[in-house]
């Protein structure tokens, strides 16, 4: 199973001749991308604990399973969608509406209907709300291509931004909705971090388990055939509206899970969760993992969780600029990247 | 010529009056032809005859403007892509288009596989399937590079691959845009005897060609256009005696 | 791209936004004063687009790639114009002169400089001069030119006293050039010695009295402040464009490999800006005096008249050295057909580094206009660019009256959609267009030949 993974193959050559490893092909460094990130992994769990390493699992589950998801769309299908951020935010805010209890009368934004659902009646309907909306949304897309088809998903991630902000009486607008219920199975709770990162890595075996399935099956070759060349995947006699319309409203629908499981996690959210800057950023992690490999994904949503939190080692760097100086080094990986290895770490798909 | 398509049994592919313009250009203007069940008919004419924007017409790879196509008896206005193997035709390309990234071997099973959309997320790579690509891969030589990238292939191996591909869909009508283009004679008799197999299994061959030794060898049927226009079909030796085609179009 | 509509639904389609169309002229017939109001402020609003659309077209246009870098330089430029005048407007309370910005700027400044000097004069000297000396000469050029990008960055107050006088002897040259050019043209070659006379007088007065005014009134520290703002974005521009998009381009990269590439250093770079200078708003004042002027019932700042005549001249300029110049028409052969245009013997690489110039300086500009109209944060490039690329789509992509007409188009639909919506609601508005836009008239309004 294990050489299956991108990389991995190269694992028993380099055990039995060491230095076979050391030179500069596709496969070594796929292998060195592999054990240098899980290094890291295990280095930082050592260094900081297990309860740390707990949350971080619990964040690594939620961004992976949008990596994946997106990973679908951009990597699977070639369709570079910068707007995956509206699913999840979608998804997000679904499962704050309907679980929240918490009434706002006192605040000038008027009452918001509170519905009480329990978390695992919600998460459904998110995915649900994110599908429904990606099926609209890739009707709408469906024709657009390349550039034009990065410059529309950027509106929607805008439009949807705009709508979290401004649509008040459901969002609550720049408030944020507080008191996201934590998932709950008649009277156990979920509310430890521990519960919390066993519910983030089901919910990521689900979406791995849905995306193994679609791309190793004869669906999923059509969806690189398209990625490669439309117009020819027609003449052999596939829909290519419809395959593409179907693997975006899957990857919606598993967008809107991670986001369900974002705020339930976090119990509050508010609109500059699901900026634009985000969904760049997610797409950073799926490229730096490898386009068109699931394996991939998970990796680059693990180093991209590292990054933040090894930054914060750093001594010379101020707290409050972690964030932007992650952004920097993902702004150069990405280009460093695109020059000298454009389908990524282990990617099996160069744009 | 026969309007009533259905009962002809001798044409198994016509065209009344079809016309494609682009801008204000006629590429194909009001072109009638016939073309005949099994064997092989080549298209040949100068450049800018239309000869490439017919074999896209016919393949649904461009919309029709004006004019219908009667595809075995069948009488059509509009052409989708999508529908053309169940017209059983199939079709390559002038120049060559692949599934640049994906296997050699995923590139011949990508046309194997089943059309039903919800069946196809539950198919998995059957034995027959892998059987019958084999079959094909090896038909065109190219069973060892099963694993390639199709992207890292020389032009000659592309070229081939590419009818291969067109032959694992199993159709009656094969349109084939300059299949011998740019090919080392080794790779070309590779070619002739893949199409002289198809020919031999009863299908029909539609081809454009430039190189008029190739056309007089493998084409039973001529079609000569020019400026999108009908100038003269036949069998090939009657056409190409014709002095305006020597003169005009054929050289010597 | 071609529309997969029919005709009827495309019909429908125009019927629906023409009945738009009638509603708010009803509007702006019943309440005159208001419409007034609303069309002025899109006028003004669209000048900003319009700025970034034009930029943008030009480097689409001919490397045909998209280009997210022209986001930060928007934000590059505003904030460039912060950094120089900030100590003024805000008695040094946000001052972040920090030395490392300025080395890292004046280095690449130099690397730039260095690049142009290289480029321009090495293969015409090589024969005459000493290799090494002619290396040794340009390199010393170079740093001087880096150091004194460096000193001017770090003395904003003294802009004008640093700045002002080569300003001035680089708007001198060029007039001269002008009138010589002018002069040939007019009359043949036969006044040739004339113009050069009369080109180098003119020349060297306007040189000598705008330095003399640059020096002495502190006032103009604004205007080169946008000058030098425009001049480094437009640099970082060439720097990035010869350093990563050429190597890039030689390995024929995609363009949405290039998309992303450029995507990173937009990320990179806003990162950078809110390292240095923060990531919350800041004011930059408006430079006309916050007074509006009263016409016709509307009230409208000095800035918005001053901001559509900066896109129109803006507009006017580039138009006229596309169609006019031997550098306008490589342009559009590059353009056309890459390959061709350097095989036909055009120098590809120079030109396009030169579009990338001008294009960036362009953004750069909206960028600065946007600040004083509003304010500036890190992130505004993106929405900047995304709003100058909705102009270009809406007017035609690649076509440069298409940038013009869809900027205003563009800003003047957004105000008018505000009137009955909230104001919150216009970026919405914007994208919404956009995807109309590309649904039923992919190729705008004006489609490019």
């Amino acid at each position: 199973m294990i050489a299956n993974l991108p990389g991995w193959q190269r694992l028993t050559g380099f055990l039995r001749n060491p230095r076979e490893a050391l030179t500069l092909s596709r496969g070594n460094i796929e292998l060195w991308a592999n054990l240098l990130i899980i290094l890291c992994a295990l280095v930082f769990m050592l260094l900081k604990g297990a309860t740390f390493a707990v949350t971080l699992t619990t964040v690594f589950g939620i961004w992976a399973m949008l990596s994946i998801s997106l990973n679908l769309v951009v990597g699977y299908t070639g369709l570079l969608s910068v707007g995956h951020i509206g699913f999840f935010g979608l998804g997000a805010y679904t499962v704050a509406i309907l679980t929240s209890t918490t009434s706002y009368e006192n605040l000038r934004t008027g009452e918001i209907p509170t519905f009480g659902w329990p978390f695992f009646a919600a998460l459904p309907v998110a995915a649900l709300v994110a599908g429904l909306v990606a099926l609209l949304v890739g009707i709408a897309f469906n024709r657009f291509r390349d550039d034009i088809y990065v410059l529309v998903s950027f509106g929607f991630a805008i439009i949807s931004f705009n709508v979290f902000l401004n649509l008040r009486v459901l969002t609550r607008g720049a408030f944020g909705i507080h008191d996201v219920a934590r998932p709950q199975i008649g009277s156990w709770v979920f509310d430890t971090e521990l519960e919390l990162m066993l519910v983030s890595l089901v919910l990521l075996a689900i979406v791995i388990g849905i995306s193994w399935f679609i791309v190793s099956s004869s669906f999923g070759r059509v969806l690189k055939a398209i990625r490669e060349d439309e117009q020819v995947a027609e003449v052999f006699g596939y829909h290519v509206t419809h395959y593409k319309l179907a693997v975006w409203v899957i990857s919606a629908m598993m967008t809107g899970l991670a986001g369900g499981m974002f705020s339930s996690w976090t119990t509050f959210i508010d609109p500059n969760s699901f900026i634009l800057l985000e969904s760049i950023l997610l797409v950073s992690i799926v490229i730096l993992g490898g386009l068109a490999t699931i394996w991939g994904s998970l990796l680059g949503a693990l180093a991209f969780v590292l990054l933040e939190e090894g930054m914060r080692f750093l001594p010379f760097l101020p707290q409050e600029y972690v964030g932007q100086a992650r952004q920097v080094v993902l702004g150069v990986l990405l280009v460093v990247l695109m020059v000298f290895r454009p389908q990524g770490l282990v990617g099996r798909f160069k744009l | 010529m026969s309007n009533n398509g259905s009962q002809n049994n001798y044409y198994i592919l016509e065209t009344l009056d079809i016309s494609k313009h682009f801008g204000g250009v006629s590429a194909v203007d009001g072109l009638s032809i016939s073309i005949p069940r099994r064997g092989v008919t080549s298209i040949v004419g100068p450049n800018g005859s239309g000869k490439s924007t017919l074999i896209n017409l016919l393949s649904g790879t461009l919309p029709l403007d004006d004019g219908i196509v009667v595809i075995d008896g069948q009488r059509l206005r509009t052409i989708h892509a999508y529908e053309t193997p169940d017209h059983s035709i199939t079709r390559t390309f002038q120049e060559v288009r692949l599934f640049d990234q994906i296997s050699v071997l995923d590139n011949i099973l990508v046309v194997l596989t089943t059309r039903k959309f919800w069946s196809a997320v539950f198919e998995r790579t059957s034995r027959q399937h892998r059987a019958r690509a084999q079959e094909i891969l090896e038909q065109v030589g190219m069973w060892e590079k099963k694993d390639s990238l199709a992207m890292d292939l020389s032009y000659g191996q592309r070229k081939l691959l590419e009818i291969g591909r067109a032959m694992a869909l199993n159709v009656n009508i094969y349109l084939l845009d300059e299949p011998f283009a740019g090919l080392f004679p080794q790779m070309l008799e590779r070619v002739k005897v893949l199409l002289k197999d198809l020919r031999d299994q009863g299908r029909t061959i539609i081809f454009v060609s430039h190189n008029m030794e190739i056309v007089r060898e493998m084409a039973d049927h001529l079609i000569v256009l020019d400026g999108g226009k009908l100038l003269l079909a036949g069998e090939v030796e009657d056409v190409l005696n014709q002095p305006e085609v020597i003169s005009a179009y054929l050289g010597t | 791209m071609l529309s997969y509509f029919s005709r009827t639904e495309r019909l429908i389609a125009t019927l629906l936004v023409a009945i738009v169309l009638v509603y708010i002229g009803w509007r702006a017939i019943s309440s005159p004063e208001q419409a007034m109001q609303f069309g002025f402020n899109g006028l003004s609003v669209g000048a900003i687009y319009a700025l970034m659309a034009i930029g943008f077209t030009l480097v689409y246009s001919t490397v045909w790639f998209f280009d997210l870098y022209y986001g930060a330089a928007a934000a590059l430029g505003a904030y460039s114009v912060f950094y120089l005048r900030s100590q003024e407007w805000l008695g040094g309370q946000y001052q972040v002169n920090t030395p490392v910005v300025n080395i890292i700027l004046a280095m690449v400044v130099a690397g730039v400089a260095a690049w142009v000097i290289h480029t321009a004069f090495y293969g015409r000297l090589r024969e005459k001069v000493d290799p090494t000396v002619l290396r040794i000469v340009g390199g010393a050029v170079a740093m001087a030119i880096g150091a004194y990008t460096g000193l001017v960055l770090t003395f904003p107050s003294h802009l004008h006293v640093t700045f002002g006088p080569v300003a001035a002897v680089v708007i001198g040259i060029a007039a001269m050039w002008g009138i010589k050019y002018l002069f040939d043209r007019v009359s043949g070659g036969r006044g040739l010695q004339a113009g050069l006379v009369i080109g180098v007088l003119v020349g060297w007065a306007l040189a000598v009295s705008l330095s003399l005014v640059f020096v002495m009134s502190p006032g103009s520290k604004l205007y080169l402040s946008w000058a030098v703002s425009c001049l480094l974005a437009g640099t970082v521009g060439l720097a990035l464009y010869r350093g990563l998009y050429v190597r890039m381009r030689q390995r024929s990269r995609s363009p949405l490999i290039m998309l992303v590439a450029s995507l990173g250093i937009l990320l990179a770079l806003t990162a950078c800006i809110s390292i240095v200078f923060q990531s919350a708003p800041r004011p930059l004042p408006d430079p006309f005096g916050s007074v509006p002027w009263t016409i016709g019932g509307a009230n409208i700042k000095g800035f918005n008249f001053f901001a559509i005549g900066v896109a129109i001249v803006g507009f006017l300029a580039l138009f006229s050295v596309l169609k006019w110049t031997s550098f306008g028409r490589a342009v559009r052969a590059i353009g056309d057909d890459e390959e061709v245009a350097r095989v036909v013997g055009i120098n590809t690489t120079v030109i396009v580094a030169i579009v990338f110039f001008v294009g960036t300086a362009f953004a750069a500009m909206a960028g600065i206009l946007s600040g004083h109209d509003t304010a500036i944060q890190p992130r505004m490039g993106l929405l900047l660019l995304l709003k100058g690329w909705i102009a270009s789509v809406v007017g035609g992509i690649g076509n440069l009256y298409g940038a013009i007409l869809g900027g205003f188009v563009l800003g003047l639909i957004e105000q008018f959609a505000i009137w009955d919506l909230a104001g919150e609601w216009k970026d919405v508005v914007a994208f919404g267009l956009l995807i109309l836009f590309l649904s039923f008239w992919p190729q705008g309004l004006l489609p490019r030949k």
